[in-house]
C-alpha cells in the first residue's frame, strides 16, 4: 500500500529547518505544564530554531557514526551508572510528558532513559536506516506499520500508548464559538487553520471533518500550515479565525480557547503507537519501558499533561490513511519560479538604493540601517517569518491597512513572495554594494564636468557600470527565494498552487510515508534551478571583474 | 599682478586674444598630506601650474571643478561665484562647465569613442570634426579598452573640448604623447582656446608642456602657490 521503498530517501536526516517539532514553535512561550517537566526538559527549551536544528544535525551525524542518536543537551540522564541507557525515539509532541514518565520508570528499576524527539516523519525513517534505538514512539500509526512493514520494529510489540485528542480552537475572547462539528459548515468563519495535509494531526483533522460531512463547506477556507504547533500560534494570534489542533497543545497555549473537541465514537483517535525496534540489543528491557509506560501509572501522568488513555488494546481505531493527496510537482516549481522572480522585481530599485546608499554615502544610523538590512541572513528564517507576521498580519496596523487595500500578505501568493523577498533582500544588496563600491566614482565626477547633472549621470555612468553587479545581485537573491523555506510556512503558510513553492512541496512529501516518488522530481528540479542560478552569478562576476581591468588596466 | 588680492580691470597681459578672465580662487582644502592654501588672481588666459607630486596640483583643478567637498573660500570666474563658503554658494559641478581632462584620462568603459565624444551631447559631424583633429578618425569605433595611453588623452581631451567649457583644467594631458603630436595637439588646443574665448589651467611637472601652452607659471609646493618668475 505504501509503494515506494524507504531507499529512495533523498536525504537522511532533516533538510534544515525540517526540524518538525521545532519549526516556529520554539518561540512559543510555553508554561510548563509541571515543575518537574520543567526541569527535565533542557535540550528542548533552547529558545531559537537554530539551536534546535544544530541538536539534530547532531543527532544525525551521530546516526553516520554510529553513535547512539541522542543528542546530549535532550537526553535526561546521563549513563555512567551500570545499566545501560535505553535510547528511545519519540514524537516532537510528547517532549514535554515522557521525561516525566522515563523519571519514574527510572526510579523503579535503575535504568536511564535517552531521548531523542523529532517529528514522526524524521525519526521513522532513521530507524529503518538503523538508528541505534530500543523503543520508538510514533505520533503516527501509519509511520508505524510502515516501519513494520519493513522490519524496522517487532511487529509483536506494537501497542497504543497514549492517545490525545482533536479540539477545535478560537482566540481567545471569541464571542460565539461554534459548539460542534457540524456546525463548522456553517459557522461565520473566515478561515480555519489546520496543520499540513500529511502531518498525522492534519489528516486526523480532515477525517474528523469528512466523517460529520462538513469538509466540503469548509474546505475553501482553510488554511494550511505546517506543524500543529504552527497552526495554533495562527489561531493565537487571530490569523486565523479557528483551528484544528491537539489538546495537549491547545491547553498549553493562554491566547486560545478550545470550542469543542473532536471526540464522537466515531471519530478517529489520534494515537501513539509505540514499540520495540528490532534491532534493539536490550530487548527486555524495551519491552519492559513499553509495559510501563502504557501502564496505570504513567498514563496519570499522561493524563496530567492532557493526553488521553491508550484504550484496551484490544483495537487501536483506525487511523484514515487518506493516500497522500495528488501533489503536483510542476505546480510547486511554477509557483518557486514565480515567486522568485517576483521577489526579485519586487526588491530590484530598493536593492540598488540602500546597495548605492551604503556604498556612496555617511549618514547617521548607517550601520544600524546596514545591521538591519543584512539581519535576515544571520536570523533563522522561521523568526523572520514570525516578525513578518507581527508586523504584516491581519491584526496589525500595517497590514490591516494593507488588506484593506486589497493586499492581504498572509497565507497569500504575496506573503511567499514578501517572505523571500525579505530573506534574500541581503544577498541582493551586498552584491550592489560591492559593486558601487568597485566602480570608480571619478567616471561620475567627469561626467558632472561635461554638464550632466546627478541623476542623468547616475542613470548614464553609475548604473550601466555596476550593471553586472546588479545583475549578480538579482540571480543570488533569486537563488535564495527558491530556496526560502522558513519564513514562507510561517508567514505565508504551505498550501498548494498558493504559496507551497518547491522546498515546502519536498517538506510535505517527506512528512508522507507514501510521498516520496514525486520527492525526487522536486529535488532535482530544485538543485538544477539553483545551480544555474549560480552559475549565473558566476558568469557575472567575471564579467564585472573584466570591466573593473579594464579601467585599471589600460593608460 | 602676483598679488592676488589686487583689484584687477581687465585681463591684461594675454597674447592670445582679449579675454575677461577673472579667475579668482581663494581656498583651503584640509588634506591628509598637507593644506591646499591658495590666494590666486592669475595674470595672463593662459596658467601653467607646476609643481612636484604630491603639491596639491590635482587638488587645486578639483576645487575648481568643484569636485572637493572640503573646500572652503571663495572661487570666482569673471563676475560669477563658484563657491563662498561665507554665503553658503557652492555652484555644481555641472553647471560651472569647466572641461576637466583628469590625469588618467577616465574614459567611459563601457562606452565606445564616439560615444565618449558626443557624451555632452554633440552632434555625429561635431565628433566627426574633433576626431579628425585628434588624428582619432579611425578609432572611433572601439572601446576605451582597446587605447594606448597618447590615445586615451586625446579621447578625453576631446570629450572635454566638446563640451563647450569656459575653462579648461589640463591634468597632465600631453603625458602620453610623443614630442611631435604633442606640439601639433597642443597648438589645437591653443587654437580652440583662441576661438572660444577659453581660458586654460594647466597643470603638470613638464616645463615643456608649460611652454607650449601657457603665458604664465605658478609653482605649488606643499600647498602653497607661488608666481615663477620664468
Amino acid at each position: 500500500m505504501y509503494t515506494p521503498p524507504p531507499t529512495s530517501l533523498p536525504l537522511f536526516g532533516p533538510l534544515p529547518n525540517l526540524g518538525h517539532c521545532q519549526g516556529p514553535n520554539t518561540l512559543l512561550a510555553r508554561a510548563g505544564r509541571t515543575g518537574l517537566a520543567r526541569d527535565l526538559r533542557v535540550g528542548c527549551r533552547l529558545p531559537l530554531h537554530l539551536s534546535k536544528e544544530w541538536l539534530i544535525w547532531v543527532a544525525a551525524v551521530q546516526l553516520f557514526m554510529g553513535q547512539p542518536a541522542s543528542a546530549d543537551g535532550i537526553s535526561t540522564t546521563s549513563a555512567q551508572e551500570t545499566p545501560e541507557a535505553l535510547v528511545v525515539l519519540a514524537a516532537a509532541s510528547l517532549q514535554d510528558v515522557l521525561p516525566v514518565v522515563a523519571r519514574a520508570w527510572r526510579e523503579v528499576t535503575g535504568v536511564p532513559i535517552r531521548f531523542s524527539f523529532a517529528a514522526t516523519s524524521v525519526l521513522a525513517p532513521q530507524i529503518f536506516r538503523g538508528a541505534p534505538a530500543d523503543v520508538f514512539i510514533s505520533a503516527d500509526e501509519v509511520w508505524m506499520q510502515w516501519l513494520e512493514e519493513r522490519g524496522g520494529v517487532d511487529g509483536l510489540s506494537v501497542r497504543p500508548v497514549a492517545t490525545n485528542q482533536l479540539v477545535f480552537v478560537v482566540p481567545t475572547g471569541t464571542a460565539d464559538p461554534p459548539g460542534d462539528s457540524r456546525s463548522l459548515a456553517g459557522a461565520d468563519l473566515a478561515q480555519i487553520a489546520l496543520a499540513a495535509e500529511d502531518t498525522p494531526a492534519g489528516r486526523y483533522a480532515r477525517a474528523a471533518l469528512e466523517r460529520v460531512g462538513a469538509w466540503t463547506a469548509v474546505e475553501p477556507r482553510v488554511i494550511r500550515g505546517g506543524s500543529v504547533r504552527g497552526t495554533l500560534e495562527w489561531v493565537a494570534r487571530g490569523e486565523s479565525d479557528g483551528g484544528i489542533v491537539y489538546r495537549t497543545d491547545a491547553l498549553a497555549e493562554e491566547r486560545v480557547t478550545v470550542a469543542f473537541a473532536f471526540g464522537d465514537d466515531d471519530d478517529p483517535i489520534p494515537t501513539y503507537p509505540g514499540a520495540v525496534t528490532a534491532r534493539t540489543e536490550q530487548p527486555e528491557a524495551a519491552g519492559a519501558f513499553l509495559d510501563f509506560v502504557s501502564g496505570a501509572e504513567a498514563m496519570a501522568l499522561f493524563a496530567a499533561s492532557g493526553f488521553g488513555p491508550a484504550g484496551d488494546g484490544t483495537g487501536v481505531a483506525q487511523v484514515p490513511s487518506l493516500a497522500s493527496p495528488a501533489l503536483d510537482p510542476w505546480s510547486a516549481v511554477r509557483l518557486s519560479l514565480i515567486v522568485a522572480f517576483s521577489a526579485v522585481l519586487l526588491g530590484l530599485v530598493p536593492a540598488v538604493a540602500v546597495g548605492w546608499l551604503l556604498a556612496r554615502r555617511d549618514f547617521p544610523g548607517k550601520s544600524f540601517v546596514s545591521m538591519l538590512v543584512m539581519a535576515p541572513l544571520v536570523v533563522p528564517p522561521v523568526v523572520t517569518g514570525f516578525l513578518l507576521l507581527t508586523v504584516l498580519g491581519r491584526e496589525s496596523a500595517l497590514g490591516g491597512l494593507l488588506a484593506a487595500m486589497g493586499f492581504p500578505i498572509p497565507f497569500t501568493l504575496l506573503g511567499a513572495t514578501l517572505a523571500a523577498l525579505v530573506v534574500g533582500f541581503p544577498l541582493y544588496v551586498m552584491a550592489i554594494r560591492a559593486v558601487f563600491d568597485t566602480v570608480d566614482r571619478r567616471f561620475e565626477e567627469v561626467s558632472w564636468t561635461l554638464g550632466v547633472p546627478k541623476l542623468p549621470t547616475f542613470r548614464r555612468i553609475a548604473l550601466p557600470l555596476a550593471l553586472p553587479g546588479i545583475a549578480a545581485g538579482a540571480v543570488l537573491a533569486f537563488a535564495r527565494s527558491l530556496g526560502e523555506f522558513g519564513a514562507t510556512v510561517v508567514l505565508a503558510g504551505n498550501m498548494e498552487g498558493q504559496t507551497r513553492t518547491i522546498a515546502l512541496a519536498v517538506y510535505s512529501l517527506l512528512e508522507s510515508p507514501s510521498g516520496q516518488g514525486a520527492t525526487w522530481t522536486l529535488v532535482i528540479a530544485s538543485v538544477m534551478l539553483s545551480l544555474v542560478a549560480l552559475l549565473g552569478f558566476e558568469r557575472l562576476t567575471r564579467w564585472q571583474r573584466r570591466r573593473i581591468e579594464d579601467h585599471h588596466g589600460g593608460r | 599682478m602676483v598679488d592676488g588680492k589686487g583689484a584687477r580691470v581687465d585681463a591684461g597681459g594675454s597674447p592670445v586674444g582679449a579675454v575677461a578672465w577673472g579667475l579668482h580662487a581663494r581656498v583651503r582644502v584640509p588634506l591628509d598630506a598637507i593644506d591646499l592654501d591658495v590666494d590666486w588672481r592669475p595674470g595672463s588666459d593662459h596658467v601653467a601650474i607646476l609643481g612636484p607630486s604630491g603639491s596639491g596640483k590635482s587638488t587645486l583643478l578639483r576645487a575648481l571643478a568643484g569636485l572637493e567637498p572640503r573646500a572652503e573660500g571663495r572661487v570666482s570666474l569673471g563676475d560669477e561665484t563658484w563657491l563662498d563658503s561665507d554665503s553658503g554658494v557652492n555652484m555644481p559641478t555641472w553647471e560651472r562647465r569647466v572641461g576637466w581632462v583628469p590625469q588618467d584620462t577616465l574614459l567611459f568603459p563601457h562606452l565606445s569613442l564616439r560615444e565618449n565624444l558626443a557624451y555632452a551631447g554633440s552632434g555625429p559631424a561635431e565628433v566627426e570634426k574633433m576626431a579628425e583633429s585628434l588624428f582619432l578618425s579611425d578609432l572611433l569605433d572601439r572601446r576605451p579598452r582597446f587605447l594606448s595611453g597618447g590615445e586615451r588623452q586625446r579621447v578625453a581631451l576631446g570629450r572635454a573640448l566638446l563640451s563647450a567649457p569656459r575653462v579648461l583644467l589640463l591634468d597632465e594631458p600631453f603625458s602620453a604623447l610623443d614630442r611631435p603630436l604633442r606640439s601639433e595637439v597642443a597648438a589645437m588646443v591653443r587654437a580652440f582656446a583662441r576661438d572660444n574665448g577659453t581660458p586654460i589651467v594647466l597643470v603638470s611637472h613638464d616645463e615643456h608642456d608649460a611652454e607650449l601652452l601657457a603665458d604664465e607659471r605658478w609653482m605649488l609646493v606643499a600647498g602653497n602657490l607661488t608666481a615663477d618668475g620664468a
